[in-house]
Formats: structure tokens, C-alpha cells, sequence
């Protein structure tokens, strides 16, 4: 196959474009498969609990249109508060899958909008892998590309939050938020303000998609503060900077929950800043290139020392005047990880902000996590000004993922990005000779693709001008240092890794991220057998249908969302956490006396309580494990009701047993999801009233309720609902027994079956011919 | 969704709309004397409408219901002395009696059985102990037979309310009641039990054998009860009263002098005062109801389809009737107030009665956005709790009914409207004049070139 180089140009370009083509189909496909676990094993469904609510959301839209989604305000959902969702929703997702649906009913194609919700994500990840491939070619090469774009599309770091069902915000804003990414680093390269704006408008496509979008318009003003710092300023980055930051916030602002943000507060000031400072460059550029050195030497002292007097003067005044806000908890959690804890337990309670362990970096990203970093030097070694912006991205990512566990997911494209880079230096390095030399063989080896297109694509590198400096300056070591048993040694090794890693990615979706955590599933232990407990959904199926239509159902904030969409009854509190003081009082009429709480429970109209209990099959998410946050959330706001140190014991221990504090045994919580549990034996030899979640044998066995009464509890005891007794239901407050001055006799009844006739003390006897007295 | 978007939860309502005249009552009694020895207040009723039937409180064949269905509406038990109710009665049964809206009046005397304090108990109050009777030594009767037992109370210690007692029974010189008979204590904790009758401030219960009071008397002076009364939750009644004597014909019919001031009545009170009261026990006054509720928006007819909009103009009207010898009328009082509510109340405001009798509040919904109920809580002492809620949700402005053109934002108009007049000139300038300046350019250069 010996051919003249230019014949074999063409016939190369042919043959890269064909296998990127390839690769990259093969990863949606690959991607979108490795999601579908949680179908095939279960059902068609929308999994956890804000996926509930984009669903209902979605639903809505595409029953009643898009202005009656935009005006809807939801009397269900925070009772009485009630929810404007129009304003407080992230809308894209909805529009997304509504538009989807439109487009396929357009077609004449049938198709329930739940299955696209269910199936958006998979989707989306495809498309991902693609923006991914783009924004790694921009940064790299084509073959670094390929690699990010087949990590991407099977990283269980980004699959946790994108399988199928899993229906969130997350699914779409990963493919906005590389898209925009790579749209962004395209128009620093060319500075057109063509690119600037289409980055714009997928930058609002991200606002529309996600909250996140705060890391956008905060990592882009920081790669460009960073390049006028490393002194690369150019007309380029004038150009975008200024289009995109323009665009970018009048777009921003037209997404009604962001409404005012952009430009009162503190999380956008940064962007404000630096196009300020971007302006500020620019004009004493040209200045420069005007005025004299002297001249301009005293009129940049001047304007500088008055810039920064305004700035600063205007920013405090802002700031005391109100009109900018103060930074909010969840940002201040970003950089002190103690911050919510002690400030916002409701932030804090929800375990993906917790921080993130070391063992999730390797269980989400296994061996790209530690290839990431070689990708870091490769590009730190060879910066230019969009590999200024990789890195940083990087940098930045690390940091956010390792404070909270949610933020995982904005640093997993960047990891296959980085590793992408560094395996295909790798195989730079040790396939490069090999690819000159053996021209021919490539063709009939019949190897995975991913090696293929590798080899490939370094033949296109040879077109790069900036990729043959370094070609040319470290191939003579190479060849002279490495013999070909070593390459090849080494090249399986890196074929065993990325095996091992496709294979982890598939256990670790298979097992961990493909439950819709509300059909549970667990193994019998005897016969190995899989069970199905659909206790959750047994639940809401009953409200739906049992329950008046306006019936409001008091539970903690977790399943608000999933009461809403799957029982359509009236919550008081929900997965938005927008309001604490409301949830805190949901939470102190959790942890307190049966009494006080039905204070508070009539004070909200409630009618029916939802607890979920796991103490029957050993479910450990249950509302008794989550109590604590409960009780520290209602004392945020209630803290002369509620202690958090009753609910432990003396030694500082939150136990259930006959030990457990007394504030704890008594708590409204503690009896809805113990009530008549002390009469039920699990197994014939263990003692009665035994939770297997926490392994004891419940300290508060006989209680009865007074007001409340079980109304409905699952087959296995998971999710218990109890109705709230009307006032009028006490209709008359009895003495008791105990309270009377004088306490009653011991009356025995001398009735029986046969004999009826009461009794009457002193009963007068006629005595004929005599009158009676009086 | 909601069409009609009101949820009247009539807590505790009879929903029979008039009272049935052919009520059906049950009267037990100690022994059938007592018939003869009440035959007065027994007639009263009997001309009012109601069925008595007569039966002995220990009858084996006694039956309160039957397949569920109650057979009387009220039961009058003048049995002091049962101590166990024959047949299917029982104190429970009774209690449950009251709780599915049964209503009963009870007399005891000095020396009550012990059915009659279980069920005193059950209402939230207790006969004095046994052979303990209301001893007054300054208002007692001259007809007294000297332990002073006999006691007068005046009408000034009936409880404050019309509805109960009876117009004019309570004036200055109405006539004494007289009394004899035990105390009844109230459980103080209890708020639903009313004080009907209280004894003088000179009373005392205790046992009028004893010889010397030893112990501190249960109830001294104005506490101590004589008739007192329970309005349950669902509005059935109970009236309980220490002494059987004073529902007799004796004390009706007989006159009545103060033995020491040596004042003097052609009459006792009795008869009025026991009238009114076995009235309003059984439902015969004192009882009101919602007969209709309406809200819309001011200028329009019915209400909203979903939901009022922050700051409408809003009409509440509420009718409410009143139970006036077996005639359901418009209700007249000038104090009953309507409360917005959303957790706490946002607006509160007396309803004021229009021409048709119904009442009526206009007012503006508050700028705040949420569920909200439209809540009249009228409970006054004598009259039937009348709760009525209606939920309505308020909504925020939608995206086009916000101003579309505010005075602040002129400088932005100007400008976006400046900035368009002057790309238009602009592109009309350049594209004009484009033409000359290159063909003066290139004429020169023609020219140059030359």
C-alpha cells in the first residue's frame, strides 16, 4: 500500500472523518445503553423525587401550554403557601422534552410524555459525548477528542445522574454546559463574534436548564481575568468577552427565576467586574498606542487611582443601599464546608452537599482520576489561551467536587477531557514510530476502535502546525529510547486499564445508580431470589384514592415531590426547600409531644401524617434516620421548643431502645413509626417490637394515639399514614378518673344477659292507703 | 380543578333542616310518681310538640336505638337515685348518645346514684358527694324546715344570655329560684361547660346532718353550681341540674318570701327559667346555621374560576339563620366577624348585614399570594357553634397583567427607540451616500490617474 503522501492524505482524512463519525455514534450508543438498566429491570418510570416534580411540571406544560405553565401557580404544593412554579423553575428541561414531544406528535408519532422524560437523559448523553469531542478537538487534538467523548458517554459520574428515568435538570445542563464551553473556547480562538454569540445563546440554553449556570459565568470571567494577568490580551478576547458577557446577561435575565440576578448579585459580580476591567484594558491599549509615554504615563495614575476609588465606593454603597445581595448559604458553603452545618441545617441535611470522600473520586471516575492530572501537566506544559481556560476549569472543578459530593458531576467532563489529553499523549508517545512505520498494517488490525482511531488521528496531527514543533523536537529520543517490546508491553497495559474501566463503569451503574429508589429491590437470602417491595407506591396509590381531593398531607420534605405527582394531593412541604421557616415548623410538629404537634398540625389544616419506616425490612433511609435533621432544622427557627441535645442520651447517643432520651421517645415521629410496632415479631425467636434498621428493640412499646389514628400502612411497613382527628372529634373533654374530687365507686353491674332490669337505689314501695309525704 | 371553590366544613352542624315536632323524647324516672309530682313542666313540653315517653329508669326493656337509627332525640332522666340504667342504657351509651348529637337533661338530687356521676363525669362535671346539699343560712325559703336547705337564689345569678334563660327572667325584680338540692362542681379546665345557675355568695354545699363542717366545703358561694350545662363540639346539649325539686309543680305553682329581709313573691321563677332552659336544651333556641355562602370579585357575579389575583376588590356574603319557633330566620347581631386566613389572619372585619338579611364584607385581598380560607368562627355563649371555612387560592400577577410601560423606564425607551431611529438613519446615510464618496473617490483617482 505504498502510495504517495498526498493520495494518502486524502485517503487518511477520508478514513478519520469516517471513524470519528463511528466512534462517536458508537459512544451514544454505548451510552445510551449502559442507562437503561433501571428500565429493563424495573419499569418505565421517573425515579427519587425531583424528577417527580419536572415530570408533573412537564405534564402540565403539555396539557395546558406554555403561558399556563408560565403562570401556574400550584395550590398543592406548600400548602398554604402555595408555589408560583412559572417563576420558580428552571424551565429548559421542560421545554426540552415538550418540545420533543411536540416535534413527534407533529410526525404522527404517538408517544406518552413520560417515556421521553424517562429517556431524555440517555439521549442527552449522547450529545454530550459529541460537545465533549468538540470542546477536547478545540483544546487538543481530534484523537483526545474521541477519548473524552467515550469516557463521557460511560463515566458513572455523569451516568449517576443521567439514566434512564432520572429525569433532572442535570441530564441537559452537562450538554449545555460543555456546548457553551466549546463554543466559548471557538470564539477565543477566532475572535468572531459569530461564535460569541452562538456561546451566548447555548449559555442560554444553560440558564434555562440549570442552576449551575452560576459556574459558567463565573469560570469564563475567570479565564479571562487570567489571560489579561498572563498578559495575552488580544482583540480576540475583546471581541467574545464583550459579545458574550453582553448577550449572555440580557438572555440570562429573560428566564423569570433569574429575573434580577445577573445584576444584584454578589455570584454575578464577577463577571461585572471583568468586563469592567476588560473595558478598561482595552481603552489604555489604545490610549497607548495615542497618547505620548508621559502623557499617558500620569493619566494612567490618575484614572487608575479614581477607577479604583469608584469601584470601590460603588460597590459599598450598593451593597449598603441593598440593591446587590449579600452572597447566599449555599455559596458560602462552597467555600467554608462548615458553613451550612452550623448555619443552614437544611442545606447541610441533604446528603448530596455533604462533603465529598476520596473513595467517591475513584468510584465515579476510577482510572481517569488519576490520568487527569497527566492531562493537566500535558496542557500546563503547552498553554496557549484555550488550554488556560481547561485549566482552570479543572482546577476549579476539583475544588467545588471535593466540597460537595453533588458538584462531582461539573468536574467528571473535565477529568474525561484532561484524560482524553493525557491517554493520547500516551499512545502519542508510544505508538508514533510505529504508525510511520507500519502504514499498511493499520488497516487489517483488527483491534477496538478507540486504538484505531488513535493511530489515526495522529496522521491527521501531522497537518497541525503547533502539534509538529513538538513532534519533531522529542521524536528522535523516543525512537532512540524505547524498543518496540516496551511500546507494546505498554500499550496493553493501557488497553487492560481502559477494559477494566469500561467494565467498572457498567458494575458501578449496574448496581449503584440504577435504582429509581422508589421501587426497592433486595436479593432473598435463602433462595437468592429477587424481590420487588413497592411499598412507596402502594402508598400514594391509597391517598389517591382514598383521600377527599383536597386532603393535605403533612410528611417530611423529601417526599413532597412524589406525593404530589404520583397521589396529586396537597403537601405542605417539598423537595424546594424555598421556604425554612415552613419546613422548621413541619419539622418541630415532627419532634414534638403528640399534643403540641396537633397544635400546629390543626393551625395547618393538615388532615393526613406520612412517615416513611424502615424498621420492618431494614430500609435505612428512613424518616427516624433522618429525625436528627428534623429536630436541628425546627430548632433553627423554634429554638426555645426544640433542643437538639433531648433527643440524645447522656453519653451524646441517639438510640430508639428503652435508653433513648425521653424527648425522643415521646416525639410525634418516634410514635407514628413505632405505633403498634412493639406487638409485631419479626421472627419467632427474636423479642418483639425489634427495628432492623437500627439493630434494638424499641424503648416505648405501649403507647396509644390520641390524636391520630392509623389510617393506612404498607405491606411492609414502609410507608405508614395516619389521619389527623378533627377538633370536633373531641366532642366532649371527660373528666378523667384521676381528676375528679371524688373518685367513682367500684360499681359492679348486676346486668347480664337474661337479666336486663337496672337498678334504683331506694326505690319507694307502694304501700297502699297511706299518702306520701311530700 | 375547582369550580365552585368552597369547602363548607359545617364542623358540627344537625342537618335536619326544621325541628321535627314530633320529636321523640324519653323521660326516665325513679318512679312514675315523679311524672305526676313534674306534671307541669312535663305538660310544657308535651304542648310544644314533643312525644314523651315515660319509662322506669331501671326497665329491663329500655331501648335507646335501634339498627342504628336512634329512636329519641332527647332523653330527660329524673331518676336521681338509678344507680345502673336498665335495659340497653348504660352511661357509655348515653355519652355516645351525646356525642352522635343527642341532646339530655339531667336532674339529680342529694342523694344521686352512681349512673348519674358517671355521666356528669363523662360531661365534664360532678355531683357533690352524697347527702351533701346547697345550704344557704341567709336566702332560704321561709317554707324551710330549718337545716336551710331550702334555698333562694336570685335571678341575677342565671347565666348572661337571653338564649338560655329567657328574656326577662334575668331583670332586677324578677322572682327568686327557689332550690333544693345538691352542688354541682365544674371542671375548670373544661370550656365548654356553661354556669346556668350559681347559688348566692352566702351558699355552701355540705351535709346538712352533719354536725359540725369539718372539712372545707367542695363549692362555697357563687361557686357552687346548681344548674350547669355542656354545648358538646357538635352542638349537642346537656343540662345537668342538682336538684329534680326544682323542675316540680310544688315549686312552680307555690310563692316564695326571703325568710330574713322577709321579701316577698307572688311567684318563683321556676317555671319561666325551666321553660326556657328545657327549650334551648332541646334545640329549640339558641341554634343558628350557615344557609348560604358566596364570594366573588367585586363587580362580577360568581367567583373566580381558579383563583383571585393579589389586590382584588372582593365581596363576601355569608347568610345566616336562626331557629325562631320552628322557623328558620335571618339571624340579627351585629358582632360577627369574617377573618381572611393564611396560617395567620390577614384581614379581619365585621360582616355587616345588607337589606335581604344576609351579611356582607368588602375588602381588598392582601399583596401576598397563597391559600387562603374565608372563615366566620361566631361562638356565643347560648347558641350553636357556627364555623364555616371557605378555601380559595390567590394567585400572582401573570406575566401580561403587569404594567407595560412604567415612568421609571423612560430613559431605556428613549434610548432603545434613539438607538433604532438612529441605525436607521445611519444605514440609510451610509448606503446613500456610499455611492458619491466612491464614485468622487475613484473620479479623483480617474483624475490622478490621468
Amino acid at each position: 500500500m505504498n502510495r504517495t503522501p498526498k493520495i494518502l492524505n486524502s485517503k487518511v482524512a477520508g478514513y478519520s472523518s469516517l471513524i470519528t463519525f463511528a466512534v462517536l455514534l458508537i459512544a451514544w450508543l454505548a451510552g445510551f445503553s449502559s442507562r437503561l438498566f433501571a428500565v429493563i429491570r424495573f419499569e418505565s418510570i421517573i425515579h427519587e423525587f425531583d424528577p417527580w416534580f419536572n415530570y408533573r411540571a412537564t405534564a402540565y406544560m403539555v396539557q395546558h401550554g406554555w403561558y399556563k405553565f408560565l403562570n401556574w401557580f400550584d395550590e398543592r404544593a406548600w400548602y398554604p403557601l402555595g408555589r408560583i412554579v412559572g417563576g420558580t423553575v428552571y424551565p429548559g428541561l421542560m421545554i426540552t422534552s415538550g418540545g420533543i414531544h411536540y416535534l413527534l406528535h407533529m410526525l404522527n408519532i404517538p408517544v406518552h410524555i413520560r417515556d421521553i422524560c424517562v429517556f431524555l437523559a440517555p439521549v442527552f448523553s449522547g450529545l454530550t459525548s459529541i460537545s465533549t469531542y468538540l470542546l477536547t478537538k478545540e483544546l487538543w487534538s481530534p484523537g483526545a477528542g474521541l477519548f473524552a467523548a467515550s469516557f463521557i458517554a460511560i463515566v458513572p459520574g455523569y451516568i449517576s445522574r443521567s439514566v434512564a428515568g432520572s429525569y433532572d435538570n442535570e441530564g441537559i445542563a452537562i450538554f449545555a454546559l460543555q456546548f457553551t464551553y466549546f463554543l466559548w473556547v471557538r470564539s477565543v480562538k477566532t475572535g468572531s463574534v459569530f461564535w460569541s454569540a452562538a456561546a451566548a445563546l447555548s449559555y442560554f440554553y444553560m440558564v434555562s436548564a440549570w442552576g449551575g449556570y452560576v459556574f459558567i459565568i463565573n469560570l469564563i470571567p475567570l479565564h479571562v481575568f487570567v489571560l489579561l494577568l498572563m498578559g495575552r490580551y488580544s482583540p480576540r478576547l475583546l471581541t467574545s468577552y464583550s459579545t458574550f458577557y453582553i448577550l449572555g446577561l440580557l438572555f440570562s435575565m429573560q428566564i423569570p427565576f433569574v429575573g434580577f440576578q445577573p445584576i444584584r448579585t454578589s455570584e454575578h459580580m464577577a463577571a461585572m467586574g471583568v468586563f469592567v476591567l476588560l473595558m478598561a484594558v482595552a481603552t489604555l491599549r489604545h490610549l497607548q498606542s495615542v497618547l505620548s509615554r508621559n502623557e499617558f504615563r500620569k493619566l494612567f495614575i490618575v484614572g487608575g487611582l479614581l477607577a479604583g476609588v469608584l469601584v470601590f465606593v460603588a460597590v459599598v454603597v450598593l451593597t449598603m443601599m441593598g440593591v446587590v445581595a449579600p452572597w447566599s448559604g449555599r455559596f458560602y458553603s462552597l467555600w467554608d464546608t462548615g458553613y451550612a452545618k452550623i448555619h443552614i441545617p437544611i442545606i447541610a441535611s441533604v446528603s448530596e452537599h455533604q462533603p465529598t470522600t476520596w473513595f467517591s473520586f475513584f468510584f465515579d471516575l476510577h482510572i481517569l482520576v488519576c490520568a487527569f492530572p497527566v492531562g493537566v501537566w500535558y496542557c500546563i506544559k503547552q498553554i496557549n489561551d484555550e488550554r488556560v481556560f481547561v485549566v482552570l476549569y479543572a482546577i476549579s472543578a476539583v475544588y467545588f467536587a471535593g466540597v460537595m459530593v453533588r458538584l462531582m458531576l461539573t468536574l467528571t467532563p473535565v477529568v474525561c477531557m484532561l484524560a482524553g489529553v493525557a491517554f493520547s499523549g500516551l499512545l502519542d508517545v508510544f505508538l508514533q514510530e510505529d504508525a510511520s512505520k507500519r502504514m499498511g498494517s493499520i488497516g487489517h488490525s483488527p483491534a477496538e476502535t478507540d486504538e484505531h482511531e488513535e493511530s489515526l488521528e495522529k496522521k491527521t496531527l501531522y497537518d497541525k502546525a503547533g502539534k509538529l514543533k513538538h513532534r519533531t523536537k522529542h521524536d528522535p529520543a523516543h525512537d532512540n529510547g524505547i524498543s518496540s517490546n516496551l511500546k507494546s508491553i505498554v500499550i496493553l497495559a493501557v488497553l487492560m486499564i481502559l477494559m477494566m474501566f469500561a467494565v467498572h463503569c457498567t458494575w458501578v451503574t449496574s448496581n449503584a445508580y440504577s435504582s429509581p429508589s422508589i421501587v426497592l429491590a433486595f436479593h432473598n437470602s435463602q433462595d437468592g431470589s429477587r424481590n420487588i417491595l413497592d411499598d412507596f407506591r402502594e402508598a400514594y396509590y391509597w391517598l389517591s384514592q382514598n383521600t377527599a381531593d383536597d386532603a393535605r398531607i403533612m410528611s417530611w420534605w423529601d417526599y413532597g415531590y412524589q406525593i404530589a405527582g404520583m397521589a396529586n394531593r396537597t403537601t405542605l412541604v417539598d423537595n424546594n426547600t424555598w421556604n425554612n421557616s415552613h419546613i422548621a415548623l413541619v419539622g418541630k410538629a415532627m419532634s414534638s409531644t403528640e399534643e403540641k404537634s396537633y397544635e400546629i398540625m390543626t393551625s395547618l389544616d393538615v388532615d393526613y401524617v406520612l412517615v416513611i419506616f424502615g424498621g420492618v425490612i431494614g430500609y435505612s433511609g428512613d424518616d427516624i434516620n433522618k429525625f436528627l435533621w428534623m429536630v436541628r432544622i425546627a430548632e433553627g427557627e423554634h429554638p426555645k421548643d426544640i433542643k437538639e441535645s433531648d433527643y440524645f442520651t447522656d453519653r451524646g447517643e441517639f438510640r430508639v431502645d428503652a435508653e433513648g432520651a425521653p424527648a425522643l421517645l415521646n416525639c410525634l415521629m418516634y410514635k407514628l413509626s413505632y405505633y403498634r410496632f412493639g406487638d409485631l415479631k419479626l421472627d419467632y425467636r427474636g423479642p418483639s417490637g425489634y427495628d432492623r434498621t437500627r439493630n434494638a428493640v424499641i424503648g416505648n412499646k405501649d403507647f396509644d394515639l390520641t390524636y391520630l389514628e392509623e389510617a393506612y400502612t404498607t405491606e411492609h411497613w414502609l410507608v405508614r399514614i395516619y389521619r389527623v382527628k378533627k377538633p370536633f372529634e373531641f366532642n366532649r373533654p371527660s373528666l378523667k378518673a384521676k381528676e375528679r374530687h371524688f373518685p367513682p365507686t367500684n360499681f359492679i353491674s348486676r346486668k347480664n344477659l337474661k337479666r336486663r332490669k337496672g337498678y334504683i337505689r331506694n326505690r319507694p314501695t307502694v304501700v297502699k292507703g297511706k299518702r306520701t309525704l311530700k | 380543578m375547582w369550580k365552585v371553590l368552597f369547602i363548607i366544613a359545617l364542623a358540627i352542624y344537625n342537618c335536619n333542616a326544621v325541628l321535627e315536632t314530633d320529636a321523640n323524647t324519653l323521660v326516665l324516672l325513679d318512679n312514675l310518681a315523679i311524672r305526676e309530682t313534674h306534671s307541669i313542666f312535663f305538660k310544657s313540653l308535651q304542648d310544644r310538640g314533643f312525644k314523651l315517653t315515660y319509662k322506669l329508669a331501671d326497665d329491663s326493656s329500655l331501648l335507646l336505638s335501634r339498627y342504628g337509627e336512634y329512636l329519641y332525640k332527647n332523653v330527660i332522666i329524673f331518676a336521681p337515685s338509678v344507680e345502673e340504667f336498665g335495659g340497653d342504657i348504660s352511661v357509655e351509651r348515653l355519652a355516645q348518645f351525646v356525642d352522635d348529637g343527642g341532646n339530655v337533661l339531667v336532674a339529680g338530687s342529694e342523694k344521686s346514684g352512681d349512673a348519674l356521676r358517671e355521666f356528669a363525669s363523662e360531661c365534664g362535671f360532678e355531683l357533690d358527694e352524697e347527702n351533701a346539699a346547697v345550704i344557704d343560712h341567709l336566702h332560704y325559703d321561709h317554707n324551710d324546715e330549718g337545716d336551710h336547705t331550702t334555698i333562694l337564689t336570685s335571678a341575677r345569678n342565671l347565666i348572661d344570655s337571653d338564649v338560655i334563660v329567657g328574656k326577662g327572667n334575668r331583670q332586677k325584680d324578677a322572682a327568686p329560684l327557689i332550690y333544693r338540692g345538691t352542688g354541682l362542681i365544674a371542671d375548670k379546665e373544661n370550656p365548654l361547660v356553661l354556669k346556668l345557675l350559681t347559688a348566692e355568695s352566702t351558699a355552701y354545699s355540705y351535709n346538712p346532718e352533719a354536725s359540725s363542717v369539718s372539712d372545707y366545703p367542695h363549692a362555697v358561694g357563687r361557686g357552687t353550681l346548681l344548674i350547669a350545662a355542656l354545648q358538646a363540639r357538635n352542638n349537642a346539649r346537656v343540662v345537668f341540674s342538682g336538684s329534680l325539686h326544682f323542675f316540680s309543680d310544688a315549686t312552680f305553682t307555690t310563692a316564695v318570701q326571703y325568710a330574713q329581709s322577709g321579701v316577698f313573691h307572688k311567684q318563683t321563677g321556676n317555671r319561666a327559667v325551666s321553660e326556657s332552659i328545657s327549650q334551648w336544651v332541646f334545640g329549640e333556641s339558641g341554634r343558628l346555621r350557615v344557609a348560604s355562602v358566596n364570594h366573588h370579585k367585586a363587580g362580577e357575579l360568581l367567583p373566580p374560576e381558579q383563583a383571585y389575583t393579589i389586590t382584588d376588590p372582593v365581596v363576601y356574603t355569608i347568610a345566616i339563620e336562626e331557629l325562631v319557633e320552628g322557623k328558620w330566620q335571618a339571624f340579627k347581631a351585629s358582632d360577627i366577624q369574617l377573618e381572611f386566613v393564611r396560617i395567620d389572619p390577614f384581614v379581619r372585619t365585621f360582616l355587616k348585614q345588607t337589606s335581604t338579611g344576609s351579611y356582607e364584607a368588602k375588602f381588598k385581598i392582601p399583596d401576598v399570594y397563597g391559600v387562603y380560607q374565608f372563615k366566620v368562627d361566631y361562638d356565643r355563649i347560648g347558641y350553636t357553634h357556627l364555623y364555616s371555612t371557605t378555601q380559595v387560592s390567590v394567585r400572582p400577577l401573570e406575566h401580561t397583567q403587569y404594567e407595560r410601560f412604567i415612568p421609571s423606564a423612560f430613559p431605556y425607551y428613549t434610548s432603545a427607540f434613539s438607538m433604532m431611529i438612529g441605525v436607521f438613519v445611519f444605514s440609510f446615510v451610509f448606503l446613500h451616500f456610499k455611492e458619491e464618496t466612491t464614485v468622487g473617490k475613484s473620479a479623483k483617482e480617474d483624475k490622478k490617474s490621468q
